[in-house]
């Protein structure tokens, strides 16, 4: 520990975070986990009409995005007193669709046109989508343009927070750097960074390729507030986004998530295109 | 140039309280610092850190604030794909005041000298392309644009050195009109920004051996004016370009787009091909890459010999 005098600090402030929060209404959970099988559900039928899509990472996503849009996210047209969800890892858009189409914001029949020339729903999210908040697609633009939302809120004293769903391959980007320390600076306590924390990025594990493990202490000596909680679990991620909301710091929830999630075929491996039966098994055990 | 900038942006922070300045770290140069020394709270240093930058206005355009962001030309082409990807892409009212274009950053070099950009901006779709040629064109040029326009803007000046070009013009500035700065009949000299003085010194000479030349300024590139460029070539049966910018892709490019399309005729292209590199003074490079006056009517004479040989 000597040795290593300032990790050890910074891992007591670590887990000194962790107050567990009461959460409010105790039925909600049951709900939204039936939302987020819902949601898995969509996507994988989805993966059925179009195999090109980005199955692995849009089943890493869907409890994350369940839990955000069902329990957290208030919509309104006014765009400095609502909140506003950006989906920075834009290749999950098929889980965001289904999301949407859960929530009656499209058509549930549109989903199964995705990626088609005469379908809305475009291969990564556009803002023509009812429901859509950003543009996305290329990786690491989320959170910058996530942080100008926020800021222009508080600028002109709106209540909307910022929701920015990030992918951990993602965090490669330069850009990412630049925002992350720009947030720090303003303290924009609107704004709740949650990163898919899946292990993989396109071309392998990112034990592999960029290993992610200091990401989350970076994150915290930046100046965020740190949260770590299961990514597929709906009582943990409500807690961590519980107090992301009282945090008086942006916040950023490092969610532990499996690729794949939900077919047990490509779970935790870079696979994004399974056998067509593989995942019509996976449909009947969801 | 940038010092007019400055002031006309302070100027218009107090008629529009939704105006935002963004820059990265480089206030004092852009002369951006004018408006953060009256609206400190609306003005924004996000460090140096262009991508972000661009994308962070995008956010702040987004919750209808009116974003504008100033940095060097070379280092917003940094951020090229965030204006295209994230800004342009959602049609997002940012307006890029890109200050040190072209040779005007003379010392710093070619690392510093934007000779790619307008050709890089121009093939944005929902991206306008505005070279105002001297500081008069900025103070009638910037407020209408920043005050009237909707969506994303890329506005290019150069640093200090502004000649008198269009001192004299009263017409008001429109997207998408050229301004007509001196009429002739036997060749058209279009061009954009402060080589625009070699233009008309080189017209001046020419008057004096016969050779009627007409100068454009082509201030708005995109959208272009292509009924001035069609009357133009119909009438005088021969273009030139001149350019602080490459000759790939800029403002010779957009002209010869519209020839080709309109009224094919001869036309040269003055511009860069290369690198720039370091001199005391923007007008030193200016001589020395091939837009001063006698470049000009040199090339001038050679179009003019094609033009009546065939």
């Amino acid at each position: 520990m000597l040795k290593y005098p300032s990790i050890f600090y910074f891992l007591r402030g670590w887990w000194g975070d962790g107050v567990p929060i009461p959460m409010g209404d105790g039925g909600s959970i049951k709900d939204l986990e039936l939302i987020a099988s819902r949601i898995r559900k969509h996507v994988l039928n989805m993966y059925l009409k179009d195999q090109s899509l980005h199955l692995g990472s849009s089943l890493s996503s869907v409890e994350i995005l369940a839990i955000i849009m069902f329990k957290y996210l208030r919509r309104s047209s006014d765009p400095i007193d609502r909140d506003w969800l950006i989906l920075s890892k834009g290749h999950a858009a098929p889980a965001l669709y289904a999301a949407l189409a859960e929530a009656g914001l499209i058509n549930s029949g549109e989903l199964e046109k995705i990626n088609d020339i005469s379908s809305i729903l475009q291969g990564h999210p556009e803002i023509l989508i009812p429901g859509v908040d950003m543009s996305t697609g290329s990786l690491g633009q989320g959170l910058s343009f996530g942080i100008g939302v926020a800021m222009g809120i508080k600028s002109r004293g709106g209540s909307g927070k910022v929701y920015v769903v990030m992918g951990d391959g993602e965090q490669d980007e330069g850009e990412v750097w630049e925002a992350i320390t720009h947030a720090a600076a303003r303290k924009l306590d609107n704004l709740i960074v949650v990163v898919d924390d899946n292990g993989f990025q396109l071309d392998g594990s990112t034990d592999d390729i960029k290993p992610k493990h200091h990401l989350p202490y970076i994150w915290r000596v930046l100046g965020w507030r740190v949260i770590m909680c299961d990514g597929h679990s709906i009582k943990s991620l409500d807690r961590a986004m519980s107090e992301a909301i009282q945090s008086k710091m942006p916040t950023a929830i490092f969610a532990k998530t499996v690729r794949g999630k939900g077919v047990s075929e490509i779970e935790n491996t870079k696979i994004q295109k399974p056998g067509v039966e593989v995942v019509k098994r996976a449909i009947l055990n969801a | 140039m940038r010092d007019t900038m400055g002031r006309v942006l302070a100027s218009l922070g107090e008629i529009d309280r939704d105006i935002v300045v963004i820059t990265a770290d480089v206030g004092d140069s852009t002369r951006a610092s004018y408006f953060r020394d009256k609206f400190p709270d609306r003005y924004f240093n996000v460090g140096i850190s262009e991508q972000h930058m661009v994308n962070f206005a995008a956010g702040l355009a987004a919750t209808g604030m009116k974003p504008i962001v100033a940095g060097f030309a070379m280092f917003m082409m940094r951020a090229w794909e965030q204006i295209r990807n994230t800004t342009a892409r959602m049609n997002l009212n940012v307006k890029f005041i890109a200050t040190h274009s072209g040779f005007s950053d003379s010392i710093d070099g070619s690392s510093h000298q934007a000779l790619e950009d307008i050709s890089l901006m121009r093939v944005i779709p929902n991206v306008r392309v505005v070279v105002p040629a001297d500081s008069y064109e900025i103070m009638r040029s910037l407020p209408p644009l920043i005050l009237r326009e909707k969506g994303p803007v890329y506005y290019r000046i150069g640093r200090d050195y502004s000649p008198p070009i269009t001192r004299d013009v009263g017409e008001e500035f429109r997207l998408g009109r050229a301004t007509v700065l001196k009429d002739g009949e036997d060749i058209a000299i279009i061009g954009a920004g402060v080589v625009l003085w070699s233009a008309l010194e080189a017209s001046r000479e020419l008057e004096r051996i016969g050779i009627s030349a007409a100068v454009i300024n082509m201030s708005s590139i995109k959208p272009i004016d292509e009924e001035t460029i069609e009357k133009y070539a119909r009438k005088t049966g021969a273009i030139i370009t001149i350019e602080e910018h490459s000759i790939y892709g800029g403002l010779g490019s957009a002209v010869a787009e519209t020839i080709v399309r309109r009224y094919p005729i001869p036309m040269r292209m003055l511009g860069a091909t290369s690198f720039g590199r370091t001199a005391r003074t923007q007008e030193e490079l200016i001589e020395y890459f091939g837009l001063g006056k006698s470049s000009v009517v040199r090339a001038v004479l050679e179009v003019v010999r094609i033009d009546r040989r065939s």
